[in-house]
């Protein structure tokens, strides 16, 4: 990252493996209807006031009532939890946890770093490294409620039923919030090429 | 107060295009959030999260309960699908028939009579919340016994006096914390919450659960009509 990156021209030219892309792609559109259909399922009994509270406007929800959202969440929560299964056995065989997460090296550049794109850099990866737990939790947090009778132990793990709604629905503002902010981090570093090396 | 459903059947061209046009995931499928293409979706993968709930499942072990001091008096919501049925306590008898060599009828003081059966277990609805309730009755296993069905026996339908319809699958019927039960929370059971005698049991969604259940039907096989909410469009086993 030593070339000026207001000329694009001289940006490295960013190459990611097909296989990420589409674990990428996958998880970007799952996510996308886990949210819509998530959010069908909060306005049937919202998680702050009950049916008395704030509901979600209708364009952000999936599904067209309680039922079909549902269907769309108990389907899309396949595609979503399995793909990051098969991430984690990817990063896991490739070794690829040790040169793409953030590192100790990271976090030091984040505490005394001078060096403003190298900087940016690993914020970029502490971010991405950062959303992994909060879509474990996600998952955690779903299964605990989805059975919580069979799956007692994951639910007793969470205390009151308002903690595990809470925890469950919060990972939804911070996918949203992470979702801007690792873009424009992406931008900064490599424009738009670093963008479309990712999607296409 | 029903379940929440927001015009199911009326699908403006308004409303189409917000759901099709706006939603999180429909900016990417294009005319997927219509509640039809929903139920296609649920119709696909139902099969697959069944089995998954078939195997989570195991008949016979009860689920753990909660202490006395951890009940929720305020938290158990009263849903209907359309009205509150007075029941003559006195005059009420539970029918249990169907494909069974024993077909009998039962008094509520006959059902009254028979063990109490407490559970203190979470009450869990499908809009999302729960509630930690006591539950005192009877084991439907035990119920379902006194008929002697027959060996073809899969599900059991239970018909209610508001005509709310409801069948499940047998192995959830005969899980020993399945209850039918005629006390809440150390009281006789109140009218709004299925009086005289309703279902109650940990492992099943709240529209499984009947209120004023009057007739217990045992068959070898699922009838076109599952259960009101199924036939709507939700999920038929609804186990938890």
């Amino acid at each position: 990252m030593t070339s000026n990156p207001v000329n694009s021209s001289q940006l490295p030219i960013f190459r990611q493996a097909v296989f990420v892309k589409m674990i990428h792609w996958i998880n970007l559109i799952s996510l996308g209807i886990m949210i819509g259909s998530g959010l069908q399922i909060y306005n049937a009994n919202p998680v702050f006031g009950g049916r008395a509270g704030w509901h979600f406007p209708d364009f952000l929800t999936l599904g067209g009532w309680l039922a079909g959202g549902r269907d769309w969440h108990f389907a899309a929560m396949w595609l979503f939890s399995v793909n990051l299964l098969i991430y984690g056995i990817y990063i896991g065989l490739t070794r690829r946890w040790q040169r793409r997460f953030v590192t100790a090296s990271d976090l030091q550049v984040l505490k005394v770093g001078q060096n403003p794109k190298r900087k940016t850099y690993a914020w970029h990866r502490f971010v991405y490294t950062a959303i992994i737990p909060v879509l474990l939790l996600a998952i955690a947090t779903g299964l605990a409620m989805y059975k919580p009778a069979h799956l007692h132990w994951l639910s007793g793990l969470f205390g009151s039923w308002q903690t595990l709604r809470t925890l469950h629905f919060i990972t939804v503002p911070i996918v949203v919030l992470f979702a801007v902010i690792h873009t424009l981090l992406a931008l900064k570093i490599g424009h738009w090429r670093m963008i479309r090396s990712i999607f296409f | 107060m029903s379940f929440y459903q927001s015009s199911h059947h009326s699908l403006s061209r308004r409303r189409l295009l917000r759901l099709t046009g706006l939603s999180g995931a429909s900016l990417l499928l294009n005319g997927c959030g219509t509640t039809s293409f929903s139920d296609k979706i649920g119709q696909l993968v139902e099969p697959l999260n069944q089995r998954v709930e078939e195997l989570l499942l195991r008949p016979q072990a009860p689920v753990p309960e909660f202490p006395l001091s951890a009940i929720e008096p305020d938290k158990l919501l009263i849903n209907t699908f359309d009205f509150t049925p007075q029941i003559d306590p006195a005059t009420f008898q539970l029918t249990i028939d169907g494909e069974v060599q024993n077909p009998l009828q039962l008094k509520l003081t006959e059902i009254q009579k028979m063990p109490l059966v407490s559970m203190v277990i979470r009450h869990v609805c499908v809009e999302g919340w729960s509630a930690i309730v006591q539950w005192g009755g009877v084991r439907l296993q035990d119920l379902i016994v006194l008929a002697k069905p027959k060996a073809a026996v899969r599900y059991v339908y239970f018909l209610s006096a508001d005509g709310y319809y409801e069948s499940w699958d047998l192995p959830s019927a005969m899980h020993p914390q399945t209850l039918m039960v005629h006390q809440k929370n150390s009281q006789p059971l109140s009218v709004e919450n299925g009086a005289p005698l309703r279902v109650a049991s940990p492992i099943k969604l709240g529209y499984k659960q009947s209120k004023w259940v009057t007739r217990i039907f045992l068959t070898s096989q699922l009838l076109p009509q599952k259960g009101y909410w199924e036939d709507q469009g939700y999920e038929w086993f609804g186990g938890l």
